[in-house]
């Protein structure tokens, strides 16, 4: 096992990484940007590496920072958590040349998952099925109306190098096709860097699932389940759960399968996410896969028992997996709830300031992964991401109960600072969600419901 | 989109267009203007990124202590790096305790990844102290060295 491990990441999955490091009795190095000096994970760290100023490009973003760091306080492995540069193949070339081990799938992996339309291609070779659509990235906004016209509407353009819900637009109509395909392309010319855009068939009232995967360098590729992460709003998760409410056990089980079959395809090592969509009829169709740890990695491991930054780390470092397929058996129902520094009244407008009061919740199979603190500083140059409370219960109704209970108890104040625990409580309340019937337009539905309220309390 | 859109969803998806123009930069806006009639989506900013809230000496940092620095001009390594005095091992150091330099004048070097960056003085003034010995490894905006303004 590595004696040294880097984490190239901030707020609470920086300090999640690290506690199961410091479990593992590895030394950890942490590297910071000046505005997150003061934060806990920095001090929590055994030793920490100042990178850069607050703009991510210039620090969290930064690979010659944080090479020159690991190189200089000997860390062995760079785990780079979600986001910033977990999913960079250049960042994980970049270390496996200074002879640093990048804790997630190999380079190349990476680069092939990470174009969409590869990604599909890979999910077809592995007998997966996959929405309609195209197999290639299309240049031709001509012809690529003529695939949108031959699959039928809504659909979908995505951007080739989108991800984190960004980069996507739907054409409900086709007389509006060209706009937006070429609006699309702009925006992921714009923020990926990449203009190659591809279609695929919406579907409008889908539930989301994703399985969760692991696999080693001696061959052994298993999964953990799913999580159902059917609540969203822009296509940002809020809240996660698993096992996938209302699926039929044999359904679950093909989910499995498939997300094993493609990740044996493309030779995947370490853990990652095949996300898919589930229609009414029951149908699932890949949509895309994340070879990092993903924000909601939690509820598996509450369910199964099983560490995945410790299985991450393992696996880096060599090691097999520490579980077969069949000693996986998760256990009951665990529902995360994201707390994000957000105010729902303003459309969910990033709210930062210092946090006077902060009071997470606790009690029975209660866990908050946070790096809040009384008088934590939010500043606004990352994402908003506050707290994940988890919770497990034997049943769906014992979890949503303690999940209310933790949330009520969850206190955080602040001149400006304002988050969405009030919304996700409303969330959980909704009858839909309780019934497990809803579907990823539910967001939107509530939102469309309180606005228009708000509409008449205006006019009366 | 492909729908004819009422002005409360109108407003809405330029709102959501703001937001994420404004995900997109690294840097706060300074102003944001949304317009629904006729549409319009404005994200202004500055010209400098907000400086990052002050803080005294970097606990635990290898080989820095909190300067005194009063009255004088701190720079700063613009890097993470080891910080080199001199040219080469054995050479004169690029500046001494005492000495006059120039805005632009290199005061040193910071190798990251073999790769040796200059430091540059930002302005003129005299060398009062140097707060790094040499081949120390920095991190990012520590201070390097103390100048006298010029026309002190």
């Amino acid at each position: 096992m590595f004696e040294t491990v880097l984490i190239a990441n901030r707020g609470e999955i920086a300090l999640r990484v690290a506690r199961t490091c410091r479990e593992l009795g590895i030394r950890v190095v942490m590297v910071h940007s000046t505005a997150d000096r003061e934060t806990w994970p920095v001090r929590f760290a055994d030793r920490s590496v100042q990178i850069g100023p607050p703009p991510a490009r210039h620090s969290y973003l930064n690979p010659a920072g944080i090479v020159e760091a690991a190189l200089r306080e000997g860390a062995e492995a760079v785990h780079p958590g979600y986001g910033f540069l977990s999913e960079d193949r250049d960042f994980a070339e970049i270390c496996e040349t200074h002879g640093i081990t990048f804790i997630g799938p190999p380079a190349t992996v990476i680069e092939r998952l990470g174009d969409k339309a590869e990604a599909r291609r890979v999910a077809v070779d592995a007998g997966v099925p996959v929405l309609p659509g195209s197999l290639e990235a299309l240049g031709n906004a001509v012809e690529a109306k003529r695939v949108a016209d031959r699959i039928g509407y809504p659909v979908i353009i995505k951007a080739v190098a989108g991800g984190g819900g960004r980069g996507m637009a739907v054409v409900r109509d086709g007389h509006e096709f060209l706009q937006v395909f070429r609006e699309t392309r702009a925006v992921a010319q714009a923020v990926f860097g990449d203009g190659r855009v591809y279609v695929e068939r919406f579907l409008e009232t889908a539930r989301h699932v994703e399985v969760q995967v692991l696999a080693d360098r001696h061959g052994r590729v298993i999964h953990l389940g799913e999580r159902d992460c059917t609540v969203q709003r822009s296509r940002q998760k809020l809240i996660e759960e698993t096992p996938a409410p209302a699926l039929p056990a044999d359904l679950r089980a093909r989910l499995g399968e498939a997300a094993v079959r493609c990740a044996r395809e493309v030779g995947y090592v370490g853990a990652g996410t095949v996300e898919f969509v589930v229609d009414d009829e029951n149908n699932f169709y890949f949509i895309e896969a994340n070879c990092r740890i993903q924000v909601e990695h939690p509820v598996t491991e509450m369910v199964t028992g099983i560490d995945l930054i410790r299985e991450q780390l393992l696996v880096a470092a060599g090691h097999p997996l520490s579980v077969r397929q069949e000693e996986v058996s998760p256990r009951g129902v665990a529902i995360e709830c994201r707390v994000n520094t957000e105010d729902p009244d303003r459309g969910f407008l990033p709210a930062p300031g210092v946090l006077d009061v902060f009071e997470p919740p606790g009690g029975p199979f209660t866990r908050v992964d946070t790096y809040g603190r009384a008088g934590l500083a939010i500043t606004p140059y990352y994402d908003s991401l506050l707290a994940k409370v988890v919770v497990w219960a034997p049943d769906r109704p014992g979890a949503i109960a303690r999940m209310e209970r933790a949330l009520s108890e969850f206190i955080v104040a602040g001149a400006g600072v304002h988050t969405t625990i009030g919304f996700l409580r409303d969330v959980l309340a909704h009858p839909l969600f309780r019934d497990a019937k809803h579907r990823t337009s539910l967001v939107d539905q509530m939102l469309a419901v309180s606005a228009c309220d708000a509409g008449i309390r205006t006019a009366s | 989109m492909g729908e004819s859109l009422d002005s409360g969803a109108l407003l809405e998806m330029l709102c959501r267009q703001a937001r994420e123009l404004i995900g997109a930069a690294d840097a706060l806006p300074r102003t944001v203007r949304v317009r629904a009639g006729e549409m319009s989506v404005e994200v202004e900013y500055s010209e400098a990124p907000a400086p990052p809230p002050a803080a005294a000496g970097q606990d635990g940092a290898p080989g820095e202590t909190a300067p005194a620095t009063a009255g004088g001009h701190v720079i700063r390594a613009p890097l993470v790096g080891t910080f080199y005095r001199a040219p080469e091992p054995g050479a004169d150091p690029f500046v001494s305790i005492g000495d006059e330099v120039e805005a632009g004048q290199q005061i040193g070097i910071l190798e990251a990844m073999k790769l040796m960056n200059p430091v540059d003085a930002d302005r003129a003034g005299r060398v009062v102290d140097i707060l790094v010995p040499d081949q120390t490894p920095v991190d990012f905006d520590a201070p390097l060295l103390v100048l006298a303004p010029a026309d002190s």
